[in-house]
């Protein structure tokens, strides 16, 4: 396809259709509000890309005259293709012919210089690409210049470029653009996007993430691989620095080439320490060979020395992807996977940068790898993801596991409980029946014995054997009685006692008053104890019945809270206490039960000639 | 006129209660038998007043004849005579529908008194069976005798019932009580009985609980 309206010769369009997409956009927008008549403006359709170009190496400043040394060059042009030195000017010149004046405001877009130019329209400055004289690169800049009309002419018009090279970037001039102005503003944005814009948001992305595993490891120190990651981030960032910085003496353009063996380093600690592969050796290699490729870079400025040791880092690359390929691979998690797939594409791109480096493909070409930034960002937002998530799940079961294993603990706590109290039961339970043996050994069992051999004897008499017998009836009542648990409570035992008792008492003729006060529990009274104090009160009960011909008993308990007693008072109005033979046993056998329970005794005549019993007994008796 | 049957085993005791009966024209001794299955078939043969039971017999316990009264007889009072009056008997007897029990140890006197108290309308508590029964009602009173459905009005002990368990559990006897209360000892004395029904409805619901527990009754 040709060019419609105007063309030189020397030129030829490269229309494509999607270089017309967007023209054919902008049309139908002019169309549509009208700023632009498509029947008026026939030729302001398709930009031009010129591919052709004069040169002449002229070193100096004013523009060459046409009789000059002009010799044809292709576009893009590499100094370094041409072995140019780079230590002088170089002039280009493209001359093309205008069928008609452009109705349209015209412009001059131009991808990629790496260096300043200034731009001239049929002889007359239309701009520079930046501060000449300060060693400001436009490396990774396009340029856009915005043509005066009324420097154009119909007829042959001529584009003229000064270029000034400099020692820290390749020399060159890729192909030139020129065309309406809204369209090449268009297509310069984009590019810019790409080379500058977009690397910047990168960087700003980097950080926050640089600074957040830093964090984390700041407070988590085992987390190295956190560490690791953060320390990979900056150097990605020290690596973007001069992809947006023009000023050559600037610190992004000291840490460019440095940077790329501290990523590497710092990627190959992450990947093994996120694999949890030993390879200290091999660590260490990557940090030395930063380290000294750094040392190199700073000292030996020398553009051999850089691309020496890209070529180095390029082989270097090489056996870390071996190492992290073997690593990531081990256990082919998803995660592993991608962050492998990021690693293998970053490589690609920088490799792409590095043949674009020395340029082994076209001038105007793009560096890529400033864009491979978010690839690794990705996959470790993936890793971290899915290990936070494995880490959550962890969590939960582990603390479904613990809640079991505290809930079997506390079944064994319950049952080895359990267990104890059903052993001290058992104890409890042996000792009450020892208790029980001995009692009934000394007590009843030798009372019947000794009632048989006097019943052999034939010395017994009717009612002494009723009585012995009754006796010893009473005795098995208080020993059954005193099994039951009664929890402390002393008044029940006294109440069953009395239940007991009464209907011999009234058989007696004798009245019983019930003055009970309540009374605190009592923690000794097993049983054991229990049948002391019942033996005690009902020894009273009998010596009173025997020998005191009373005709009313007075049966009262308190409380002495100022000697930590309880009492049971026996009361009657009986003929007094006359010290006489089995009575005065009876008082001994009461006053030695009452002994053994850390109790008293006391058994005071009353003035009025009846008797009271005193039986105190501790609130809590000793061990 | 009471129609006494007596169910014991030792013929010795047999003789003395049968004795001790006839010296009041009150009673009558309608059958005095040794096992309860002579027990039982005297209870349907002759319906007496007043069962005696002893409760180790050698076929069966007694408890078996008194749950047998108490529920083909609702008239016949139905007492115990134990040896100790311990209160593993007779709470057992309560539950299965006894009103009172006796000692076997007991004078003529107090004999038929305890029986002639009975027909009257009272029936003994001890302290240490007071002090049981209010246990038992404070710790079962949401268990399963709210699931009967005779309603827990009926086992549900009163204020008033609670009152007395608490008094007799001191060792306070009816008179006193009575006057501590402010009513008649008789009063308080069928109030006992009254206790000692609900106890054996208790017991009952708590059967028809465990039945309907283990799926024996599917409706009631």
């Amino acid at each position: 396809m040709r060019p419609t309206a105007w063309v030189s010769s020397a030129l030829s369009s490269v229309p494509t259709w999607r270089r017309l997409v967007p023209v054919a956009l902008l049309a139908t927008f002019a169309l549509v509000t009208g700023y632009a008549k498509a029947e008026e403006t026939p030729t302001a359709a398709t930009p031009t890309e010129f591919t052709r170009a004069e040169f002449v190496h002229t070193g100096e400043l004013p523009l060459p005259p046409a009789t000059a040394s002009w010799e044809p060059v292709q576009l893009p042009d590499s100094w370094r293709k041409q072995d140019r030195p780079r230590n002088r000017i170089g002039w280009y010149r493209i001359r093309f012919t205008l069928a008609a004046l452009p109705a349209t405001p015209q412009a001059i877009y131009i991808p990629r210089i790496t260096n300043n130019v200034a731009v001239h329209i049929n002889g007359v400055l239309i701009g520079v690409s930046g501060q000449i004289e300060a060693r400001e690169l436009s490396w990774n800049t396009a340029q856009l210049f915005f043509v005066p009309p009324a420097l154009l002419r119909t007829g042959a018009n001529e584009i003229a470029l000064r270029l000034h090279p400099d020692r820290m970037a390749r020399a060159g001039l890729s192909t030139l653009q020129f065309g309406d102005e809204p369209v090449m503003r268009q297509r310069f944005e984009r590019r810019l996007f790409i080379q500058s814009t977009a690397p910047k948001f990168i960087a700003g992305l980097l950080t926050m993430t640089a600074l957040l595993s830093l964090s984390l490891w700041a407070s988590r120190r085992q987390e190295t691989v956190f560490g690791f990651f953060g320390l990979l981030c900056l150097a990605t960032i020290a690596r973007l620095w001069h992809t947006f910085t023009r000023d050559v003496e600037s610190i992004g353009w000291l840490v460019a080439a440095p940077s790329i063996s501290w990523m590497m380093a710092m990627q190959t600690y992450f990947v093994l320490r996120f694999c949890a592969q030993q390879a200290p050796r091999f660590e260490k290699a990557s940090l030395a060979w930063a380290a000294v490729s750094t040392l190199v870079l700073l000292f030996a400025g020398s553009q051999q020395f850089v691309v020496g040791v890209f070529v180095l880092n390029t082989l270097i690359g090489l056996a870390m992807l071996a190492v992290l390929t073997h690593a990531l691979t081990r256990i082919p998690r998803f995660e592993n996977l991608t962050l492998l797939l990021a690693i293998y594409i970053n490589f690609g791109l920088a490799m792409h940068d590095l043949v674009n480096y020395q340029e082994r493909i076209e001038f105007d070409t793009l560096y890529v790898l400033p864009l491979g930034g978010p690839l690794l960002l990705f996959a470790v937002a993936v890793l971290l993801i899915r290990r936070f998530v494995h880490v959550l799940d962890q969590h939960e079961t582990l603390n479904a596991q613990l809640a079991t294993r505290i809930q079997e603990r506390e079944q064994d706590l319950a049952l080895s409980y359990e267990r104890l109290r059903t052993l001290d039961q058992q104890r409890a339970t042996a000792e009450d029946r020892q208790q029980l043996m001995r009692d009934m050994h000394d007590g009843i069992g030798s009372h019947l014995m000794s009632t048989l051999a006097l019943a052999r004897l034939g010395t017994l008499s009717q009612h002494d054997m009723q009585e012995i017998l009754a006796d010893c009836i009473d005795e098995l009542k208080i020993t059954i009685d005193s099994l039951e648990p009664v929890e402390s409570d002393l008044l029940v035992v006294l109440g069953n006692l009395r239940y007991r008792l009464e209907p011999r008492l009234n058989a007696a003729g004798i009245s019983l008053e019930w003055a009970v006060n309540d009374l605190p529990p009592l923690a000794y009274l097993n049983p054991e104890n229990t049948r002391s104090i019942l033996r005690i009160v009902q020894e009273a009960f009998t010596n009173t019945l025997k020998h005191a011909q009373a005709s009313r008993i007075t049966l009262s308990t308190g409380v002495d809270y100022a000697n930590a007693r309880v009492i049971v008072r026996l009361t009657d109005d009986g003929i007094g206490f006359k010290p006489g033979l089995a009575a005065g046993r009876g008082v001994e056998n009461m006053r030695s039960r009452a002994v053994k329970l850390n109790g008293e005794v006391e058994v005071v005549p009353l003035k009025g000639g009846g008797t009271c019993v005193n039986l105190y007994l501790p609130l809590a008796k000793m061990a | 006129m009471s129609r006494v049957l007596i169910v014991e085993d030792d013929a010795a005791f047999r003789a003395r209660y049968a004795e001790m009966l006839s010296h009041d024209p009150e009673f009558d001794v309608v059958a005095s038998v040794g096992t309860a299955g002579e027990g039982l078939a005297m209870l349907d043969l002759r319906k007496p007043d007043v069962l005696l039971v002893d409760l180790g017999l050698p076929d069966t316990s007694g408890i078996e004849v008194i749950r047998h009264a108490s529920q083909t007889l609702p008239k016949c009072e139905c007492m115990v005579v134990t040896v100790f009056g311990d209160e593993e008997h007779v709470l057992a007897s309560i539950e299965a529908g006894a009103a009172g029990y006796l000692l076997k140890d007991a004078s003529e006197e107090n004999f038929l008194a305890g029986i002639r108290e009975l027909i009257a309308g009272g029936s003994p508590i001890s302290p240490i069976i007071a002090r049981r029964l209010l246990k038992r009602f404070q710790s079962e009173s949401i268990g399963p005798a709210a699931a009967t459905p005779d309603g827990k009005s009926e086992v549900a002990l009163s204020e008033r019932e609670k009152e007395i368990l608490l008094l007799a559990s001191k060792g306070f006897n009816y008179p006193e009580m009575g006057k501590l209360m402010g009513i008649s000892p008789h009063t308080v004395t069928s109030h006992v009985k009254k206790i000692y029904r609900k106890l054996a409805v208790h017991s009952r619901g708590e059967a028809v609980f465990e039945a309907n527990r283990m799926g024996l009754i599917r409706t009631l």
